[in-house]
């Protein structure tokens, strides 16, 4: 079953007189459990298309399903209702809330989704576990290293089982052991769960993870 | 989900704790100030009030009818007939503490160097109207009423010519006929209400006496009356009155004073608002300046699924916690100063000698828990108002833009 679908997404940004067309006329269909890298230059559109798949931004043409439900005529509540239910990000920069230790940076998504206390904490502790931080969960993320505030971000991003984790360059700012330690903990959490992981990045070591590679050039798809 | 918005915006301050505690010390000294400002008005209103009530109006008067307003007439016609009658008869009402007739006139008085125009007080030595001036006698003894030629004059007064007990002066004074009536008088003692404007226009003789003087002959300006309750003047006022009387409550009597409070509130409302805008204006700049530095922190909290009415719920408690926080803090140093203010009181000097107020040297504040209450209410409520818009802003970030440089 498809968890996303993008039918002739358009995206054009305007800078003054100049347009710059960051998604041309995309069609991509994204299967559940499917381990799937978008590759390309910078300004391919790769983050763009992030965007669009996490109802981040609205195109300018074209429609983005998620579950098969057409994500772009929803409201900003209806599509944060989307974004806690559905998808999980990761960014390239970490993105912890920087006031909340590991713990409590893992139980947001879940407190925004209404998880009782209980279920709370098992399922925050057993994200913690899962990516090999049990033992820094009372850590804020400036006493964390890189590779544990990313794999903080990757507990926190699967902590309320999404359909769907987008990922920007995760391993953009981590040493190559923290990297391959990151993708290792996703990879083992997409063969444990349907979630399925896109990942937007230059990384030849990330592309080898990879069951799928779709590489985008000047905003359109040139090879699936 | 409130509970982790509050600890998020708890952990926002700490973060930023040198520009919390200044945004806090802002809110605290500013709502301080306006409780001072508030407590000094309300002690110096309220006791330039009791001054005029207990030295000058007493709770209730009544006078004839046909008295001026605002002049000092001694013609027969202006005044009370049967004033001792009119005054055993309002001594005997149960909410009546004192009442007493009394005579005014204006007078001069005249010493080798020196000319003063004043008001002269006709009293009933005896009646505890007057226990205000005996507890104010600095040197000599209280009038009586067989005194002949005994008058008492104030401090400041007599400071002014050069005077003291026993020494004789010329006071020359209205009569009824017209032409004024001069005669020497002897200082029998010499008082100090504090009140410097008071004491300086002021002289007392004893009531028979200043009736013989003026020819007025058993007449009476005004039958001055102290209540148990000061609520009762208007039940007082509405009993006596009857056909050629005039029945005045202190508030009739202090129209002007009251007039003045008045003014003055509108414009210490605007100086209250213009502290209580400069607090809030201090919160919603640290509340804007915090939202800048998290726009990165919005776009996180937004892409995890948080609504735009959560975010700006988290930037409105940073608000509360800040205002509250302020406020409690500013409510104490206010009011500590305050009570203080109404003990040791702040001396003015002069300022009260030129003004007909009641003011006295000292002015002493007091403390009001309802305005307390109401300007720290204020207080409060702006700086939430204020803190909207840095909420606001915070929440209509498109996730997007907020999270443009992850």
């Amino acid at each position: 079953m498809e968890v996303i679908q993008l039918e002739n997404v358009t995206k054009i940004y305007k800078l003054g007189e100049v347009e710059t067309r960051a998604l041309d006329d995309v069609t991509l269909n994204i299967k559940e459990g499917e381990f799937t890298t978008l590759v390309g230059p910078s300004g391919s559109g790769k983050t763009t298309m992030l965007q669009m798949m996490g109802c981040l931004d609205k195109p300018n043409s074209g429609v983005v399903k998620i579950n098969g439900q057409d994500v772009i005529r929803l409201n900003a509540n209806k599509r944060a209702d989307m974004r806690r239910d559905m998808i999980g990000f990761i960014f390239q920069f970490f993105a912890l809330v920087p006031v909340l230790t590991a713990y409590e940076n893992v139980e947001l998504p879940l407190l925004l989704k209404g998880v009782e206390k209980k279920e709370r904490h098992e399922r925050t502790m057993e994200m913690l576990n899962a990516v090999g931080l049990s033992d820094r969960v009372h850590h804020r993320p400036d006493q964390l290293s890189g590779g544990q505030q990313q794999r903080v971000a990757i507990a926190r991003a699967l902590a309320p089982e999404p359909s769907l984790v987008l990922a920007d360059e995760p391993t953009a700012n981590l040493d190559t052991a923290s990297g391959k330690q990151a993708m290792e903990v996703m990879q083992k959490l997409n063969e444990k769960t349907e979630t399925a992981f896109i990942f937007a990045t230059h990384d030849p070591r990330i592309v080898a993870y990879a069951k799928r590679v779709v590489k985008m050039q000047d905003g359109r798809l040139v090879n699936d | 989900m409130l509970s982790k918005l509050l600890t998020i915006a708890y952990r926002d301050l700490i973060r930023n704790r040198r520009r919390s505690v200044f945004t806090l010390i802002a809110v605290a000294i500013g709502l301080a100030l306006i409780i001072t400002m508030n407590g000094l008005i309300e002690g110096a209103l309220e006791g330039a009030m009791r001054n005029n009530i207990r030295l000058k109006t007493g709770h209730a008067q009544v006078r004839a009818e046909s008295y001026p307003d605002g002049k000092l007439s001694l013609k027969w016609q202006d005044l009370i007939d049967n004033a001792d009658e009119l005054s055993a008869q309002v001594n005997g009402m149960s909410e009546v503490k004192a009442a007493a007739p009394v005579l005014w006139a204006t007078g001069i008085l005249y010493t080798i160097d020196e000319t003063v125009g004043l008001q002269v007080y006709g009293i009933e030595t005896t009646s505890p109207i007057y226990d205000p001036i005996r507890e104010a006698m600095v040197t000599g003894d209280f009038i009586t009423d067989d005194d002949r030629s005994g008058i008492l004059i104030g401090k400041r007064l007599a400071e002014q010519l050069g005077v003291g007990v026993e020494q004789k002066v010329s006071l020359s004074v209205g009569t009824a006929d017209g032409p004024p009536d001069e005669g020497i008088f002897t200082i029998r003692g010499i008082f100090s209400t504090g009140n410097l404007f008071y004491d300086e226009h002021t002289i007392f003789l004893p009531l028979s006496k200043a009736q013989a003087f003026t020819h007025t002959s058993g007449r009476a300006s005004s039958i001055m009356i102290m209540l148990h309750q000061q609520d009762d003047a208007d039940k007082v006022a509405a009993t006596l009155k009857s056909p050629g009387l005039a029945t005045f409550t202190w508030e009739d009597l202090n129209q002007l004073l009251l007039t003045t409070i008045q003014q003055g509130m509108a414009f210490y409302v605007i100086m209250y608002a213009i502290v209580i805008m400069v607090v809030a204006v201090v919160i919603v700049n640290t509340l804007l300046m915090s939202v800048f530095e998290r726009v990165r922190e919005m776009g996180i909290l937004a892409a995890l699924g948080m609504k735009g009415r959560q975010i700006m719920t988290m930037v409105l408690m940073e608000s509360v916690i800040l205002g509250l926080a302020g406020v409690v803090i500013g409510i104490i140093l206010g009011s500590a100063y305050v009570v203080y203010l109404s003990k040791t009181g702040i001396y003015i000097g002069e300022v009260s000698a030129s003004v007909d107020v009641g003011y006295g040297t000292v002015m002493y504040a007091r403390w009001v828990l309802a305005n307390v209450l109401s300007l720290s209410g204020w207080t409060f409520a702006i700086i939430l108002l204020g803190s909207l818009y840095p909420a606001w802003f915070a929440a209509r970030l498109a996730p997007v833009e907020a999270l443009h440089n992850l």
